[in-house]
């Protein structure tokens, strides 16, 4: 899958999986801090996002300081999927 | 006991947005009265996104409440608050075999979410307690809230129950066989002569405080017994009577917990036919549906009867003749846990 | 005022089917933690509990009552529990079933433990399980109420892993106000499938046995278990044995985050001072601590960083969720009655499996059993999800 379809396609999974009410996926920018202040997420949508990247993608990230540098971005979030993705 | 400051409700009724009395009360037919929400503009839509429905209902009930009066701590009671994640997070466990699980609807799910909800939401970190005992739950904040003021530890507080219907909630409680099967109108309810209730869900919230300061209402006392017999009954609101100087001709209405249930009604019957044979006789869950804190929804509208609002013609069972002051509330919860709230104007 | 004292003690958990089994397990120092037997899940192969010895069929043989329904786990648990302490306290029937004998319970997992049960009640049953009625909080504290014929105030808190040290804080506290006459304070917890993934969802659980407050504390390994304290104003307890008093209590939350403690420990700090202003005791009065201690980085730390600033001399300290895991809603009950244990005999308990120091702090645990030792107040943590932050101080009598 090529970088743009994916990052369209994880912008709507991560409005639904942490269920961001008042975001279209235009909303989100591809650089946009995820855990900055325009979206004020915390530490379960962490983990949120860590169980759509395994559900979505087949990505287990055993680290949880992988985590706190893969889930920055749409960007590296898109980066480190297709860098690892498994059929899931 | 205490003295209610301020109170709002959330319930099948138009009562979150003030146009419940003085209007027609929502007729509903089946068994599932659904809240009547208002818009949660106030709640942060960054934490709105994660609420179950229970969670929601106590925040828009409370936070009105929480944002104009300073509270000394939260109690909630709630047995069927978060249920509906619960069963969310339950149908993932299968669904996905045990492997990852996103914990939103576990931690939601917690009965104690509504309470600690709040303290984070109006960042109160005073005393913060859950009862979650089914029939008896608003009887337990009520108590737990006396025992603070008892002791000195608390001037104000906010006590209230929550209770959402939980679709996984309802259909165990219809193979128990305590939902009514057959499609009647909440006016045709009472007396209808079928097994079962009526599911209702809400919030009922309220700010109580130790002296009166402008009170809306008095809670007098509170009083409950688990597996009674009538005689249990009688004698523990004769104690409760005895014990604030009152007696039966004190009371000026009753407001009976009647659900519509054949099978347990007659509990109300016979125990006004005992002591209050001439008592007048009002309902509330014709109007609020079934919940295990039904009491609260009871002692949210006793409040405002005490307090001059006109009675629904629907609440009357049986006439009530002069003022309304002081209003005895006996409730069940399936027959198994019986409740007492004394309410009085002041 | 009379002094609200306990006069009878029971407990179930993974290192004892009563209060001697716990005891002598806690001298001795072995831990309950291992491979679950009867736990039905995936992680019953992967990960440690605290599982209780034994099966629901064995637990049902060992109680003295007869039942009508068949119980959950978590009903059999509070019932072994329940008629360990009673009879402990020596209460008669007209005792029990007094309109001013007051039961105060608490669980987080109630009837959930019966999952497939609950699942098929909830999704394809055309006819209702025989658990049907007992999945709610506050089901166990009504077969209790029906069993035992108890007639006077009931109660089920629900306040995640501070539940029992609520339960025990308020039915004291009914005594002091003269609401009740006497109080069965405690609560419950089993293991089941359900709390296992709700917990793992949440990355806190330790692949290997749990290590309260070591720098390389990796998580909490769920424990199972009930207790039950009934508790008495002294000047009605003449002849029967004393454990001690229940002297001071606090609660206050954290209201920081839905499910970790707030770095400055308000709610440890708001709880443990509460606990010494009604006890009427200063800091220094303390003479050992039965920490929350679940082995997260986050308690843990908060923990002792809570207790540090309120005590000059941080206390000896320990966790005995080393011995039994983390029991949630029964964890406040279970270490009540360990910390009357400690003042029953004068003795400390250790906190198992730790090595190494946590840098941010000069303090550790206590590693070694204490017999013979002045124990005169025990300050007994127990902090929940949701903020919620509760503390007992248990006195020598």
């Amino acid at each position: 899958m090529e970088a743009a379809e994916l990052k369209a396609k994880l912008k709507i999974q991560i409005i639904e999986y942490l269920n961001l009410l008042d975001f279209t996926p235009e909303d989100i920018d591809d650089e946009d801090q995820l855990f900055g202040p325009k979206f004020d997420l915390d530490s379960i949508d962490a983990l949120e996002l860590s169980v759509l990247l395994e559900r979505e993608y087949g990505i287990k990230m055993e680290d949880p300081a992988e985590g706190r540098k893969v889930l920055v971005t749409v960007n590296t979030m898109t980066d480190y999927i297709l860098a690892n993705k498994k059929e899931a | 006991m205490m003295f209610i400051k301020d109170l709002t409700c959330i319930s099948p009724q138009k009562t979150i947005q003030e146009e419940f009395f003085g209007t027609e009360p929502i007729i509903y037919t089946g068994s599932q009265l659904k809240a009547v929400e208002p818009s949660y503009a106030e709640i942060p839509r960054s934490q709105l996104r994660r609420m179950g429905k229970s969670n929601r209902m106590a925040t828009g009930a409370a936070m009105p409440l929480l944002e104009k009066w300073k509270t000394d701590g939260i109690i909630i009671g709630t047995t069927d608050g978060g249920m509906e994640d619960c069963h969310r997070f339950l149908n993932q466990i299968v669904k996905f075999e045990e492997g990852t699980l996103t914990p939103t609807n576990f931690v939601q799910g917690s009965p104690s979410s509504p309470a600690g909800g709040l303290a984070l939401m109006s960042k109160n970190s005073g005393y913060n307690n859950t009862h979650s005992n089914k029939g008896l739950s608003f009887e337990n904040c009520l108590m737990d809230a006396d025992l603070l003021f008892i002791e000195g530890r608390a001037k104000r507080l906010m006590v209230g129950c929550v209770e959402e219907i939980s679709q996984a909630q309802y259909k165990i409680e219809t193979l128990a066989g305590f939902i009514k099967q057959e499609e009647i109108s909440t006016n045709k309810l009472i007396g209808c002569g079928t097994a079962g209730a009526v599911n209702g869900e809400g919030a009922a919230m309220f700010v109580v405080d130790f002296e009166n300061d402008g009170a809306i209402a008095e809670i007098v006392d509170s009083e409950m017994i688990s597996c009674p017999i009538l005689n249990d009954l009688t004698l523990k609101v004769k104690l409760l009577l005895e014990r604030n100087g009152l007696g039966v001709a004190d009371i000026d209405a009753l407001m009976l917990g009647y659900s519509g249930d054949s099978n347990s009604d007659y509990w109300y019957d016979d125990f006004a036919k005992q002591l209050f044979p001439q008592t007048g006789i009002l309902s509330f869950k014709n109007l609020f549906g079934e919940t295990p804190s039904a009491s609260s929804f009871a002692t949210w509208f006793a409040a405002n009867l005490v307090n001059g609002k006109p009675v629904p013609p629907m609440a009357v069972q049986k006439s009530v003749s002069g003022e309304l002051k002081t209003v005895l509330i006996y409730n069940h919860y399936q027959g198994n846990q019986h409740g007492f709230v004394l309410v009085r104007g002041v | 005022m009379s002094r609200v004292v306990v006069t009878g003690i029971g407990v179930i958990s993974a290192i004892g089917n009563n209060a001697s089994e716990n005891h002598n397990s806690l001298q001795k120092g072995g831990t309950g933690i291992g491979k679950a037997q009867f736990l039905n899940s995936k992680y019953a192969e992967e990960l440690l509990f605290g599982e209780i010895k034994l099966s629901n069929e064995a637990l049902l043989s060992r109680l003295k009552i007869s039942v009508d329904s068949k119980l959950t786990r978590t009903e059999l648990l509070a019932f072994v529990a329940f008629e360990e302490a009673t009879k402990d306290a020596g209460l008669s029937k007209e005792e029990l079933q007094d309109f001013e004998t007051a039961l105060l319970s608490a669980t987080t997992v109630s009837g959930m433990v019966e999952m497939e049960a609950i699942y098929a009640d909830a999704n394809t049953n055309t006819e209702p399980s025989p658990f049907v009625s007992s999945y709610r909080s506050g089901a166990h504290t009504l077969q209790l109420a029906k069993a035992f014929g108890l007639r006077g105030y009931t109660d089920t808190i629900n306040t995640a892993c501070s539940s029992s040290a609520n339960s025990i804080m308020q039915g004291a506290r009914m005594l002091k106000a003269g609401k009740a006459k006497r109080a069965i304070v405690g609560g419950v917890d089993s293991l089941a499938k359900y709390t296992v993934n709700g917990f793992n969802s949440l990355q806190i659980f330790s692949d290997e046995i749990t290590r309260p407050f070591d720098a390389n504390r990796k998580g909490l390994n769920l424990g199972e278990g009930a207790a039950y304290l009934v508790l008495e104003l002294e000047e009605d307890t003449v002849g029967k044995t004393i454990y001690g008093e229940v002297r001071g209590f606090g609660n206050s939350n954290d209201a920081y985050h839905p499910s970790s403690m707030s770095p400055e420990a308000v709610g440890v700090k708001g709880a443990i001072n509460g606990a010494l202003e009604t006890a009427d005791l200063q800091p220094f009065n303390i003479s050992y601590v039965n920490a929350h201690g679940t082995g997260t980085e986050n308690n843990d730390y908060t923990e002792l960083h809570g207790m540090n600033q309120i005590f000059d001399v941080v206390p000896p300290f320990a966790s005995t969720k080393s011995f039994t895991g983390h029991t949630l809603a029964a964890a406040g009950a279970i270490e009540a009655v360990y910390s009357l244990l400690n003042i029953h005999h004068q003795e400390m308990y250790p906190t198992l499996n730790w090595q190494t120091q946590m840098p941010e702090f000069e303090q550790k645990p206590l590693l070694d059993f204490v017999p013979n030792t002045e124990i005169k107040h025990v300050l007994s943590n127990s902090f929940g999800f949701g903020g919620n932050c509760s503390s007992l101080i248990l006195s020598k009598v």
